[in-house]
């Protein structure tokens, strides 16, 4: 097996990432996301089986009203990008491999359940904040937006106020 | 040159569309190789083990808000026109509540929604998993907002505008990036002794720098942020960049090729209707805004993205154009007639051409016919003699909302 490859330095990559975020700023008078575009890939699926259900819900109509397509839309190319780029990444350092992230302490299954129940909760949150830590945190955040730094700070609070009670999933 | 570039929403749009799988390259990339695409690491934040999370967060937000600092400091940019198109509207409880319930959501699956992706796309099962809980998660918020009307008065609670860190605080925004990029500096050395205090209690490791290279990166990432700091600070001390002159054309759109326009793309046009209130008040082509001559100062124009073409629609007399209008960033035009013209055009009955009329006659007057009934809410009238096509408007859809 080939040997990965380290992670960045924090800082570096912290840099190298702003340097994009600041990028799509300037060229595009856009930020990052990535939970719009999941938005979107959701709903385009489910117009797919109910479009009826779809026509009638308020939220979801007035997110087709601006162009025929749900998924002609900046931030859907920019997530697939994302997904590109990772991918790319991972290969490149030797981490493209499937598995589980988890702790020693917890199962498989339990893990994918706990995945998925905090993807839930965060589906419900980015929406109702506008946005998720990309968004919102990161892309807000760094033009100095009132609403994203309330956000923020309420994103690590959230994390530390639960992260004893799911411990196990990590140590 | 100046920043954003409109070009790539406006016209060029497939073009832009292939920049941002670029910059979304970017963006996975990188997160990948901070090690974000792995749960246990971006948990670990939460167990004060391991930091990255918040290093690697909080230097990006810093290098992104110096880059456009810099960029508005020497007039390629402007702060908040930036600010403005990037950031969605502070509603200040829905993103209070909505960050507590993202928060939870992140320590529980041991993702949020963008390092999910790059999980999955690494091959990490729980990352899949992670994002389809979100696919689910934002169906059952619109489903919610549909079932209980108090979540859906809750969600638009706290309504502040767009909303700035420099405007609630007063301060010059260069002055704010200095002192957020020094607070920013103290918090990561704080995090690095904290992460020693974790290692030497046997939990996690200890990632103070051990190796001469990583010394050297950081050393170099921390001057670099400190001394762009600075130097956007000196910006301040620039001659103010006056506005280049005003040179803006104000052209003249006739009244067919508007009302086409406004069937065919209402959301692609702004319409100012610049006569006094009253008169607007009384009568006003749909979607026009009444905005009598005076007030329209007040719309702070010069600071709008500019992607839909502004239309004015007044007296018809031609009196002069506001100043306010003329720096709008977009394009202007000016409706021929003002709406004396729009009431000879769309608001009165066409005459029914002969049956000799030439297939263009016929086609205006079934253009203008069909308009009619649409601004009026009339039933066509029949097709004249000899009639092809028959021109239906396509039905008018909304303005499209909510957040990107």
């Amino acid at each position: 097996m080939e040997r990965q490859q380290q992670f960045w330095n924090p800082y570096v990559a912290g840099v190298a990432l702003g340097l994009v975020l600041c990028a799509t700023f300037l060229i595009m008078g856009n930020g990052l996301g990535a939970s719009g575009a999941a938005n979107r890939f959701a709903v385009a699926a489910l117009q797919v089986f109910a479009p009826h259900h779809v026509a009638q819900n308020n939220k979801m109509a007035t997110l087709k009203a601006d162009r025929p397509s749900l998924l002609d839309n900046w931030l859907v190319f920019e997530v697939l990008g994302v997904i590109l780029g990772g991918g790319v990444a991972a290969y490149t350092a030797g981490r493209m491999r499937p598995g589980v992230s988890k702790g020693p302490r917890i199962s498989v299954p339990l893990r994918l359940v706990f995945a998925l129940s905090g993807g839930v909760l965060m589906g419900i949150a980015a929406r109702l904040a506008r946005g998720c830590t990309s968004g919102q945190a990161l892309s807000g955040g760094a033009v100095l937006s009132v609403g994203s730094w309330v956000f923020m700070f309420a994103v690590f609070g959230g994390g530390y106020a639960l992260a004893y009670f799911v411990r196990r999933q990590w140590t | 040159m100046s920043f954003p570039i409109t070009s790539l929403i406006a016209e060029h749009r497939e073009l832009g569309l292939v920049v941002a799988v670029l910059l979304g390259f970017g963006f996975g990339f990188t997160l990948e190789r901070a090690g974000f695409g792995q749960a246990r690491k971006l948990a670990a934040q939460f167990y004060f083990t391991d930091m990255t999370v918040f290093k690697v967060m909080f230097t990006s937000i810093v290098t992104a808000m110096l880059g456009v600092l810099l960029f508005s400091g020497v007039g390629l940019a402007e702060l908040k026109v930036v600010g403005q198109s990037v950031a969605s509207a502070t509603y200040l409880w829905p993103m209070l509540a909505g960050g507590l319930l993202l928060g939870a959501g992140f320590i529980i699956s041991g993702y949020c929604p963008g390092t999910g992706l790059v999980a999955a796309a690494s091959g990490n099962l729980d990352g899949v998993v992670a994002i389809a809980g979100v696919l689910i998660g934002s169906l059952g918020f619109a489903e919610i907002a549909e079932l209980w009307p108090a979540f859906s008065t809750f969600y638009l609670s706290g309504d502040k505008g767009q909303w700035f860190l420099y405007e609630l605080l007063g301060v010059p925004a260069p002055v704010l990036g200095l002192a957020i990029t020094a607070m920013a500096l103290a918090m990561f050395i704080g995090a690095e002794k904290v992460e020693q205090i974790m290692a030497r209690k046997g939990e996690g490791e200890d990632t103070a720098e051990v190796s001469p290279t990583a010394r050297g990166a950081r050393r170099l990432a921390f001057g670099a942020l400190a001394g762009t700091a600075v130097l956007t600070l000196g910006t301040l001390a620039l001659p103010s960049h006056p506005k280049a002159a005003v040179t803006k054309t104000v052209a003249t759109v006739d009244q067919q090729a508007f009302a086409q326009r406004l069937l065919d793309e209402p959301w692609s046009v702004r319409i100012l209707d610049l006569r006094a209130e009253k008169a607007c008040k009384e009568r006003r082509i749909p979607g026009s805004e009444c905005t009598p001559r005076e007030t329209v100062g007040k719309l702070g124009l010069a600071y709008t993205a500019g992607v839909k073409d502004l239309v004015l629609v007044d007296e018809g007399k031609r009196r002069e154009v506001p100043q306010a209008v003329l720096q709008y960033p977009g394009k202007v035009m000016m409706l021929e007639g003002g709406f004396p013209g729009w009431k000879r055009y769309a608001l009165t009955p066409p005459k029914a051409p002969g049956p000799d009329a030439s297939a263009a006659k016929r086609e205006a007057y079934q253009f203008r016919a069909a308009l009619h009934a649409a601004m009026l809410g009339a039933k066509p009238p029949a097709p004249p003699p000899g009639g092809t096509k028959r021109y239906v408007p396509k039905p008018k859809k909304k303005k499209g909302g909510g957040c990107g």
